[in-house]
């Protein structure tokens, strides 16, 4: 019998099966962080698998494989994150959830100086397959500290891997290719790309998705946008606008931060001559600065005209719903950005 | 008689220049206080008092003058002593902070990102923070991957932080009384290398003086090539701009001194002049300060720029111990002259 040809999850079943997956696969794998489990240590009074995670990521996985496997830790980033970093030197594929991105500077010493140099610093003779998972992203009224992005702080560091899914099946694919990982990866989880719906197929099968490369999510020929992760929907949104009105836009999900796929940006911008990054994150030293840099240096006498950037803008996230409303990057702006270029 | 030029002249190294403003900033304003490890050494040992002054010597004496209710000496730990700066700015004080490395930001990266860079905005302008952290960066030393990082983009990609870095005597201390004065978290980047004496001393007025932040300088003008520094890298540029002049090319060298505000202005009007552009960082390459000005010359003066723009950094690796790839690590001078070369061919 033929089987049904879209199988739609949400972006948080498609992490949580890869999840489940791995640990089903490879006994090595465990899940570590703040209520991963939920309600920690009070498994006998039935509050086992409360929470399954802030986001429901590691639902259902605390009954399947104990609570050996998924351990739920105080709030102690610096303490369990580096736990997560010791486990992987020493055998173990450890997962461990930061929760939200903003929370790296409780754990920068774990993540900046152990996971990231270790390998380098022991001449290679120790591996870190640490997986970490953080979450981002603004545009839910939880404030300057809870709402930021912050993938080029990971991405500046050398020896870290970075990866932002933007939709279910990216999301899957690149969990599992994180934690099959031999190196230190980090993946950036969008809070609004959990909260959307997707007609996307996620196999069922586990399956991976290469690190360091992105894929082109929608072919054109008159001007590139490049997404990230949520901006990638954005940018998706923004192209049907441009097809509209009569242009052929090019959308590249980047995917992967570090290592960047950079003949991919190239590939697409010989094609079209032209170029807007989005971007959630802070503008300065950020993914959409090297971006805007690479092209001008690589492709300087291809480009019709100069790269623009929609970026956040250089201040912390408000918490007032009007100013964060015109802090997020928005279909509008990116469609204003691709016209400016095109007009 | 002395000359005029010899009256003038008033040679300070870079440590010395530093440790000037600092008791000068002390005396001008009670509330100005330094904690850090080993600012004053022997911390709490009787008799032990100035046996360091800092790791760099920049807060010798100090304490001896203003004694340890100003000087404080803190265990090992900073996320304790920065977090104990950055409250000590909100409620009264001008706090000088030394965060000793750059790479330790990692153990205090709350109490710098989330706590000093977003108070005064999360509490709606209502608290200022007026608080100074200054930190040494820089490869060079044989101090391996933890120890030699530059890490000023991690700063400065942050809203709500000003980050200045230094290049010479001169502007560490304009630098530093403009840093201790302002009302938001400043942080001042010092290479190591200047702090070690390259460079040699420079005439330092010794009253106090301010370099504004969020101003690059001309170090040196030219018109057929610009070369931007950073810190240490401005003396490389310095460098490699006589080398160049012995070719024949006049080099217009800017010292960003400022990379968060960055100067934009300066940046764009140099390059409007020489149409070529080479940026000298010695921080990781991905999401760097060099990246934002090679950004910035791509989309602000695209149609000015004779070739595109072109970058000399460090390679996206951790600072190696091996003297010999330590050296290949760092931008030098002869990478800076070809990279010039190469935009003006």
């Amino acid at each position: 019998m033929a089987q049904t040809k879209t199988r739609n999850l949400t972006f948080v079943q498609a992490i949580n099966e890869g999840i489940r997956q791995e640990l089903e696969r490879d006994p090595n794998v465990i899940v570590m962080g703040v209520d991963v489990a939920g309600a920690a240590g009070k498994a006998d009074q039935g509050f086992i698998d409360h929470f399954g995670g802030s986001f429901g990521m590691t639902k259902g996985l605390i009954q399947k494989f104990g609570p050996e496997r998924i351990l739920d830790t105080p709030i102690a980033e610096n303490g369990f994150i580096g736990a997560g970093v010791g486990a992987a030197a020493t055998g173990l594929r450890p997962l461990v959830d930061l929760m939200f991105a903003g929370f790296v500077g409780v754990a920068g010493d774990q993540i900046f100086n152990n996971a990231a140099k270790m390998h380098y610093m022991f001449g290679g003779k120790v591996k870190i397959p640490l997986t970490i998972q953080c979450q981002t992203s603004a545009g839910h009224g939880s404030a300057a500290q809870h709402s930021e992005t912050l993938y080029a702080l990971f991405t500046h560091m050398p020896g870290l891997k970075c990866v932002v899914p933007s939709d279910p099946y990216t999301a899957k694919g690149l969990e599992i290719a994180a934690i099959r990982d031999d190196d230190p990866v980090i993946i950036f989880q969008s809070i609004t790309l959990m909260g959307m719906n997707f007609d996307v197929n996620v196999p069922e099968e586990p399956y991976t998705l290469p690190i360091g490369k992105a894929r082109i999510v929608k072919e054109g020929t008159d001007v590139t946008l490049i997404g990230i992760g949520l901006t990638t929907q954005i940018c998706l949104q923004a192209a049907k606008q441009l097809e509209k009105q009569g242009y052929s836009a090019e959308v590249v999900d980047l995917l992967s931060l570090s290592p960047l796929d950079e003949e991919a940006i190239l590939e697409s911008v010989r094609k079209t001559r032209k170029i807007v990054i989005t971007d959630e994150d802070y503008p300065r030293c950020s993914v959409s600065s090297d971006i805007s840099a690479l092209v001008a240096e690589q492709a300087f006498d291809i480009l019709d005209a100069p790269p623009v950037r929609v970026t956040a803008p250089h201040a912390s996230v408000p918490y007032s719903p009007v100013l964060e409303e015109a802090y997020l990057i928005s279909e509008t702006k990116v469609l204003q950005a691709a016209m400016s270029l095109l007009e | 008689m002395a000359t005029q030029t010899e009256q003038q002249v008033r040679k300070l190294t870079y440590v010395q220049a530093f440790n000037e403003v600092l008791a000068q900033e002390m005396e001008r304003d009670e509330n100005v206080i330094v904690i850090g490890e080993d600012v004053a050494g022997g911390g709490g040992k009787e008799g032990f008092e100035e046996a360091w002054g800092g790791p760099f010597k920049l807060t010798q004496g100090l304490y001896k003058k203003f004694g340890p209710t100003r000087i404080l000496d803190t265990p090992i730990a900073e996320n304790g002593f920065i977090g104990a700066a950055v409250g000590a700015a909100a409620t009264g004080l001008r706090p000088v902070a030394d965060l000793m490395f750059v790479g330790f930001i990692g153990v205090c990266g709350d109490q710098i990102f989330n706590n000093a860079a977003k108070m005064h905005y999360m509490f709606g302008g209502k608290v200022k923070l007026p608080l100074t952290i200054i930190t040494a960066t820089g490869a060079g030393v044989g101090s391996a991957a933890q120890h030699s990082e530059s890490l000023y983009s991690m700063f400065a990609h942050m809203p709500g932080l000003k980050c200045v870095v230094p290049s010479n005597p001169y502007n560490a201390k304009g630098l530093m009384a403009a840093a201790i004065r302002d009302d938001d978290p400043v942080i001042v980047f010092n290479h190591k290398l200047l702090m070690g004496g390259i460079g040699g001393g420079q005439h330092v007025p010794k009253d106090p003086y301010i370099v504004p932040i969020g101003k690059a300088n001309v170090s040196r003008e030219g018109t057929d090539v610009t070369l931007v520094g950073i810190g240490y890298t401005t003396y490389q540029c310095l460098q490699a701009a006589d080398e160049l002049e012995q070719q024949g090319y006049s080099v217009e060298v800017i010292d960003l001194l400022s990379v968060s505000p960055m100067d934009d202005e300066a940046i764009l009007n140099s390059v409007k002049k020489t149409r070529k552009i080479v940026i000298v960082d010695e921080d990781y390459p991905r999401c760097s300060v060099a990246s934002d000005i090679s950004a910035l010359v791509a989309e602000q003066a695209f149609d000015i720029l004779d070739a595109p723009p072109k970058r000399v950094m460090a390679p996206h690796t951790s600072v190696p111990y091996s003297p010999v790839l330590e050296d290949l690590f760092i931008p030098s001078k002869e990478r800076i002259v070809e990279a010039a070369l190469e935009v003006m061919e």
